[in-house]
């Protein structure tokens, strides 16, 4: 039974290591409060994404799959950019990037 | 096997305006330097309403059945594509035309803004011909990112920067569980699709409505929200809480009801309608008992678009479960509910100044005596929040409850007079609104920003709101 | 510290016990399923979702994926963990790179070089800008409020991902009916080459391919408007 687990590598491996690698993700988002380290985890999110779409293309011998990750990769670059910019914006007026310490909008 | 055709391309007109227009926006920023920049502004509305105009062209053409798959199943055009992209296009024309008088007059002048708008926009059209995840996922990144950005584009404003770092972060997450959910659900858009693994069609569909929860902002996943909509600028806000809503709404109807429907599942077999029913009732209750406790306006008005999402939400689990007359009667409540949250956040803009905001309730005290017009353009526009005849909100409530009634069985009865308590409730703060400013004194004299456009804006979004309420005939045929 | 050494020591095992194991890795491309093979009678073993990966190459591959799929999850835990920020971007690289061994061993040969490149390159190099532009590296790593709702959320986020991991284990190829709809998928190593790939994008993906254009200009724009210096703007007003 390990034996198979642990040598019968099979699609199954791959989806589940992308499962761990967005549940890691969320973890992250969830429980940190940096904002760089929260978008870090966000690219997990996006990798484990762009794993299990591999993983399907090939399960289901469809390519398309890879033109979608390739996509995927293209739109993380974007948003990382744009995040990265306002993260610079925030911390050039207050000199830190605590999500829990942003506080100026409350009723 | 080229699944190009250049006639698809004849389909996409308001999608290739909005985006040619963006583009060149963009680039005629670089000639219009100084504080000149309500030339940008105007190129904007004109793009804009050359898509609107070229997508009431399309959707006159179009037979009420006739569907046209374009680019090899990427996109679909049908009459619903082009309501939405007419809906969206002219929501960015009448936000362009309120944008340069708050610019100018809290001094955020900045020509970027108008591009952005633009391209931001062309993803939201694009999500309206979406049939494909692919598509689906692309239109709602390229929506995201350009509101991330208008949001963060004040840049000396402190409350800006954290607006827009909180939406961006929610932002981010929520497109997270969007291309989880889409990775899991891959293929299962071919013919293929019901006989893929049951429980993985339940996990990714359940993903997505978690995904679109946070564009949406339903309740469990709606915290981002009011804190976004009370930092951005006000123009942005009204743009965030009109177009973008109704953009992730379309994108909803879109990916379950052609991407992952049509013809291949049946509606609502995905296992979506169940979870969006609880997330429908959550919504509208909190959404309201937030938003009687609010005592600023941007703040009130984010709680009370909270909950109008919910109602939305009632509408897309009533399609999920089989009613006929859904789809039109949610494009109907978008239009209605676009008219209004912009005529209402343009008074906003109105009557507020640099010295002044004028966002807390007490603040627009007394504003019937000094400007009455304004005070009624926002009494109409804060009625039909409300969901009170004579107005457009009214009709678009009682056509997504009566779509609602009409699910096999009447499952969704008791979600119906849970909105329509709602309803109730909330017309409780939007009059605390309209009795501050007709039975209060003002304590100190108005100064409000003075503006043809956004007069224009105020007058007519309050008339079609008493349009859409009086004579909904039109609109009614014009969505089906 | 000795933890961290210890896992270190571990992972460099992993590898070169693997490598040890798998003296021929050239060979142990197995060719791709087929199908096809299971006709329209029910399905057939052919179909069993481990008879792609492991069979004919032994059981190097199989520790090639353990060695690889520990560099994923260690580097993803680290980003998690790491109260450095410096220390957090290189466990994602870490993170990243055995992500792009996997993508090797799913025959995404293309996809694996942009992770390497676009990730690992640029991604995160404009990551560790920024943190050196910000100059804090130093950064509580557990947010202080609420920690009820975080054990109950981490609760919650561990039953999931048990069941979504059941559920994922349990993922078959289409039964044999669908399958022979399904065409077959490119032999060996063109799978997933540049070729197929560049074929998929101008064909199916032509449209997603142009209009991730205009998203990217977005966010080009975007990110200079928002992270350009203040002062500029008051240099432009006086133009």
């Amino acid at each position: 039974m390990l034996n198979d687990v642990f040598f019968n590598v099979g699609y199954g491996h791959f989806l589940v290591l992308a499962g761990m690698l967005f549940v890691i993700g969320v973890a992250g988002v969830v429980v940190r409060r940096n904002a760089l380290i929260m978008m870090m985890s966000i690219e997990l999110m996006l990798n484990a994404a762009n794993m299990t779409l591999l993983t399907f293309s090939r399960m289901w011998g469809n390519g398309s799959g890879h033109a979608f990750a390739l996509i995927v990769i293209a739109v993380a670059a974007a948003e990382a950019a744009v995040g990265l910019a306002i993260v610079v914006a925030v911390f050039r007026g207050r000199r830190h990037i605590d999500v829990d310490r942003l506080n100026t909008l409350r009723s | 096997m080229s699944t190009f055709n250049v006639g698809d391309l004849g389909y996409m007109v308001p999608y290739l305006i909005l985006a040619i227009a963006g583009m060149l926006v963009v680039m005629a920023e670089a000639f219009f330097k100084g504080s000149d920049r309500s030339a940008l502004s105007g190129l904007t509305v004109v793009g804009a309403l050359a898509s609107t105009v070229s997508s009431i062209i399309l959707v006159r053409q179009l037979g009420a059945d006739e569907r046209h798959v374009l680019l090899g199943g990427m996109l679909v055009a049908d009459r619903m594509s082009y309501v939405l992209a007419a809906v969206f296009a002219a929501t960015t024309a009448a936000t362009a035309l309120i944008s340069p008088a708050h610019q100018r007059e809290h001094g955020w002048q900045n020509g970027e803004y108008y591009g952005v708008m633009l391209l931001s926009a062309s993803g939201m059209v694009m999500l309206a011909h979406a049939s494909d995840l692919c598509t689906v996922f692309l239109g709602v990144e390229t929506m995201s990112i350009g509101v991330y950005v208008m949001t963060g584009l004040r840049r000396r404003s402190k409350r800006g920067n954290e607006a827009a770092l909180k939406y961006f972060l929610m932002g981010a997450f929520a497109t997270g569980f969007l291309l989880y959910g889409t990775s899991n659900l891959l293929r299962m858009q071919s013919a293929l699709a019901s006989t893929s693994n049951p429980g993985l069609v339940v996990a990714g569909g359940f993903l997505l409505v978690i995904a679109f929860g946070f564009k949406v902002a339903a309740v469990p996943f709606h915290m981002w929200a009011p804190d976004a909509y009370e930092g951005a600028p006000s123009p942005v806000t009204a743009f965030m809480a009109a177009a973008v809503k109704a953009g992730a709404v379309a994108a909803m109807l879109r990916l379950f009801g052609t991407a992952l429907g049509g013809d291949v599942l049946p509606f609502g077999t995905l296992g979506w309608a169940s979870p969006l029913v609880v997330i429908a009732a959550l919504t509208i209750t909190f959404g309201n008992i937030a938003a009687v406790r609010q005592e600023n306006l941007k703040r009130m008005l984010a709680y009370s678009s909270i909950s109008h999402g919910g109602v939305l939400l009632v509408g897309l689990a009533a399609l999920g479960l089989g009613s006929a007359t859904a789809d039109s009667a949610i494009v109907f409540y978008l239009i209605a509910y676009c008219v209004t949250t912009i005529g209402a956040f343009s008074v906003i803009i109105y009557v507020g100044s640099a010295k002044r905001e004028r966002l807390l309730v007490e603040d627009w005290a007394g504003l019937a005596g000094r400007h009455p017009a304004a005070a009624l353009a926002m009494t109409v526009c804060l009625l039909s929040l409300g969901g009170m005849p004579p107005t457009g909100g009214f009709f678009a409530k009682f056509y997504l409850f009566k779509a609602a009634t009409e699910v096999y069985d009447g499952q969704l009865l008791w979600l119906v007079v849970i909105g329509v308590v709602n309803s109730a409730v909330s017309i409780y703060y939007y009059l605390r609104i309209v009795t501050a400013m007709y039975f209060r004194e003002a304590n100190e004299p108005f100064s409000p920003t003075r503006s043809t456009a956004l007069v224009l804006v105020m007058g007519l979004c309050a008339a079609l709101v008493l349009e859409l309420g009086l004579m909904p005939g039109f609109w009614l045929r014009l969505v089906g | 510290m000795t933890q961290r050494l210890l896992l270190l020591l571990v992972a460099f095992g992993l590898i070169f016990g693997a490598a040890l194991v798998a003296p021929d890795l050239a060979d142990a491309q197995p060719t791709a399923i087929d199908l096809r093979k299971g006709g329209a009678t029910g399905p057939s073993p052919d179909l069993h979702p481990h008879s792609d990966l492991v069979e004919g190459s032994g059981k190097g591959l199989a520790l090639l994926f353990w060695a690889f799929a520990a560099a994923t999850v260690g580097g993803a835990l680290f980003v998690v963990t790491r109260k450095n920020l410096i220390a957090a971007v290189m466990g994602m690289v870490g993170s990243f790179l055995g992500i792009s061994a996997i993508y090797m061993m799913l025959y995404a040969s293309f996809l694996s070089v942009i992770q390497m490149l676009v990730y690992a390159g640029a991604i995160m190099v404009l990551f560790v800008f920024v943190i050196m532009i910000l100059n804090r590296p130093e950064d509580d790593p557990i947010g202080r409020t609420g920690r009820l709702g975080k054990v109950l959320a981490g609760v919650a986020i561990l039953y999931l991902f048990a069941r979504l991991a059941s559920l994922l284990m349990s993922v078959r190829p289409l039964d044999a009916a669908s399958a022979a709809a399904v065409p077959p998928p490119v032999d060996g190593n063109a799978w997933g080459s540049t070729k197929a790939v560049g074929i998929e994008l101008f064909t199916n993906y032509v449209f997603p391919f142009e209009a991730i254009s205009i998203l990217l200009l977005v966010a080009v724009v975007g990110a200079i408007a928002i992270a350009r210096p203040l002062r500029d703007d008051a240099a432009q007003e006086g133009a």
